[in-house]
């Protein structure tokens, strides 16, 4: 009988494999083996295979070395203050009495709309005579300053940083809300009993019970970060410079799209799927230890 | 009987179905010429029946992403246009079939050459083949908005920009700032077309973008660092008078909203203000007069032109291969509506020559411009280079870096491209 459970539980699941080999797993695999081939897009004779030779050239070239640069000042400047920010929305809205869902919504809202739209709207906003230069003269209380928004090389990687920041902190703190209700109520309780305040209760109680939340958070922020690329590739078609946002994915798009050179764009796409899958391994072995039991 | 008839008139049904060749044509969007081409579907559908032709609009920055991935998918359309510097890698490719020139009724090249402007099919001429037929060639002139000249009491007529110095001198009579802000631009580039716009004021002064055997690229380095040195004047660092970062200045010229006072644009652009803004079109308050040169020119270049060429997917069967092509010699047999309606200008000589053209207003300046330029530089790593010289001229407009070291760095790269490929 649990055979046959088992048999059909494996017939059931096997709509979604077969729809994860032909939309996941070829087109992965596929990459893998384009990288060790010199193709031009349109070109119609065969690819010529060149073993490692786009894995080196990558490894020797600015621009590919400025990608990796671009992307890691964008994932770290990116996701640390997203999981700390979202985690301190979470226990800021999860301890309202009123307007919880109503925060909630509000927070999320952004990550609703498309990252194209979001990045439209952002340009306007950066564009020199728009708010992000009103805001900072009322800030600073200077007059006609341009902070030279999407010019400046720092400016304009903190812009993109912005965006990301705005589009996702409020999806992130709803996990986090959800995290937090997950914890049973009597634990908080008992430790209220015990005499501990309300700092005390979220440092020794909540923090290390949300632990799972925390890395999952964390793990997706990553990733997310790390494939990052409507904000960047529509900043550089409204006219801002290249080169300091030139993230990965950026740079893949354009290598296969602008110059024609799958083997080399795939490349690119298996070194980052190592490095995302290197981070997401790391995490998941520096928080192994503390596993979380009710 | 009657079973007889019934069955002989489905399967006429069926086989004219059968029979219909359905040609697939992508475009890009273009709100004036989509009414005149559905016309054109219309009437040629009308005069054969077994044809359906189906239209598919692209926004223009799309269309080159969807076509390369539908070509690389070897899944593309019958018939397509897109910008002539993309579509150069499908001619060297092998990707789009030369003109039929029996379908045309036409015996040799020569003869379907000798119906345009000299040297307007150049660009697709290729091993002997011609590859393409003009839907437009545009070249770039300045449009003025006469009301902000005589704001600043400048005469239109008399005092606009015949030199680039002219343009730096008059550009500051017209900016508005606030503060470091600027409100109104007296004038502004079309930053990301570099190879249009910034390369012929490389070569006014007597610099190229290639050597003469192709080998090289980046010739005369003072040409090039005075370039380089005019738009370090330009931009924020320098005099401020504009920027990649604004919004696209002849987007905001149609508007008449004092935010900009010159743009630079082709034909197309007048009927553009006609549709956005009728009352600033009928005005009279805007002109287009001649692209600058540099007072010291060497060469009196005008800015380059660049075209769209209507082109047949070499893998679809010969004989949609030859409807394809009577379809598009039945479109570009009626230029004059192109000009009127769209604001096109296709090199056909029986067009230039007609009073529809000649009445056109300012076509005269456009044509005489052209006859000055040449087509934008052809290269299959054409996209790469516009790219690097981008880095270029923004890293001297927006960063501390000098002319010489922008200069180094793109002479280094663009030639370490040029040896990749070789």
């Amino acid at each position: 009988m649990e055979r046959k459970k088992a048999i059909w539980g494996f017939v059931f699941t096997i709509p979604a494999i077969v729809f994860f080999l032909i939309f996941d797993f070829y087109p992965v695999a596929n990459a893998f083996w384009m990288s060790f081939f010199k193709k031009d897009l349109l070109s119609l004779n065969p690819p010529k295979f060149i073993g490692f030779k786009n894995y080196t050239y990558l490894f020797t070239s600015e621009a590919f070395w400025n990608s990796v640069k671009a992307t890691a000042i964008f994932t770290f400047g990116t996701f640390v203050p997203m999981v700390l920010v979202s985690l301190a929305l979470a226990a800021l809205i999860i301890t309202r009495k009123r307007f919880q869902k109503f925060l909630q919504m509000a927070y999320y809202s952004p990550a609703v709309l498309s990252s194209v739209v979001a990045a439209m709207i952002w340009l306007l906003m950066f564009d020199p005579r728009g708010l992000a230069n009103q805001f900072l003269n009322y800030f600073f209380n200077t007059y006609g300053v341009d902070y030279h928004w999407l010019s400046n090389e720092n400016m304009l990687r903190l812009a993109t940083i912005i965006v990301y920041f705005w589009k996702y902190v409020g999806y992130f703190t709803v996990i986090f809300i959800s995290g937090m209700a997950s914890i049973p109520k009597s634990i908080h309780e008992a430790a209220i009993v015990d005499g501990a305040s309300g700092w005390q209760d979220f440092r020794h109680i909540t923090l290390p019970l949300l632990k799972p939340t925390t890395l999952l958070v964390s793990v997706m922020s990553m990733i997310q970060c790390l494939k990052t690329f409507s904000t960047q590739y529509l900043f550089v078609q409204g006219g801002a410079p290249r080169g300091p946002i030139d993230v990965i994915t950026l740079n893949i798009y354009n290598t296969a799209i602008r110059d024609h050179q799958i083997g080399r764009a795939s490349a690119m796409s298996v070194i980052l799927f190592f490095v995302i899958m290197f981070f997401t391994y790391l995490q998941f072995r520096v928080s192994r230890s503390e596993e979380v039991s009710y | 009987m009657k079973k007889f008839l019934v069955v002989l008139s489905l399967l006429v049904v069926i086989l004219s179905f059968a029979a219909k060749v359905e040609l697939v044509f992508w475009t890009h969007e273009d709100p004036n010429r989509t009414p005149l081409e559905e016309g054109y579907i219309k009437e040629f559908q009308k005069m054969y029946p077994n044809v359906e032709i189906k239209r598919v609009t692209y926004p223009s920055d799309k269309i080159k992403e969807v076509l390369l991935t539908a070509f690389a998918a070897r899944k593309g359309p019958d018939i397509f246009n897109i910008e002539i510097q993309d579509e150069y890698p499908y001619i060297v490719n092998g990707r789009v079939a030369p003109v039929d020139l029996s379908v045309l009724g036409l015996k040799t090249y020569n003869d379907l050459k000798n119906q345009y402007l000299e040297g307007s099919l150049d660009a697709v001429t290729y091993k002997g083949k011609i590859y393409g037929l003009p839907l437009e060639l545009t070249n770039w002139c300045i449009f003025i908005n006469k009301k902000y000249f005589r704001e600043v009491g400048l005469d239109p007529e008399k005092d606009y920009p015949k030199t680039w110095e002219d343009m730096v001198r008059i550009s500051e009579k017209l900016v508005i700032r606030d503060g470091q802000i600027i409100k109104r631009r007296g004038f502004d580039f079309r930053y990301p077309y570099y190879l249009t716009f910034f390369v012929p004021m490389v070569e006014q002064l007597g610099g190229a973008l290639f050597s003469a055997d192709g080998k090289t690229a980046i010739i005369n380095d003072n040409a090039w660092i005075r370039v380089l040195d005019f738009m370090k004047q330009w931009g924020p660092n320098g005099k401020n008078l504009g920027s990649p970062t604004y919004t696209a200045a002849r987007k905001e010229f149609n508007k008449d909203n004092n935010t900009v006072a010159m743009c630079e644009s082709g034909l197309y652009q007048i009927d553009r203000i006609r549709t956005e803004n009728p009352a600033f079109y009928n005005s009279n308050e805007w002109m287009v007069v001649p692209w600058p040169v540099f007072k010291n020119a060497v060469r009196d270049v005008k800015c380059n032109y660049y075209g769209h060429y209507y082109m047949v997917n070499a893998e679809s069967s010969k004989e949609k291969q030859q409807w394809a092509w009577r379809f598009i010699n039945f479109m570009l047999s009626h230029p004059q509506d192109y000009l009127v309606k769209v604001g096109l200008i296709q090199p056909r000589k029986d067009l230039i020559e007609s009073d529809v053209f000649k009445n056109y207003p300012y076509s005269d300046v456009f044509l005489e411009d052209m006859k000055k330029a040449h087509i934008v530089p052809l290269h299959p790593q054409g996209p790469q280079i516009e790219q690097l010289i981008r880095e270029a001229v923004e890293s001297v407009m927006l960063t501390n870096t000098s002319s010489r070291d922008a200069l180094n760095t793109l002479k280094r790269k663009v030639n370490d491209l040029l040896k990749e490929e070789q």
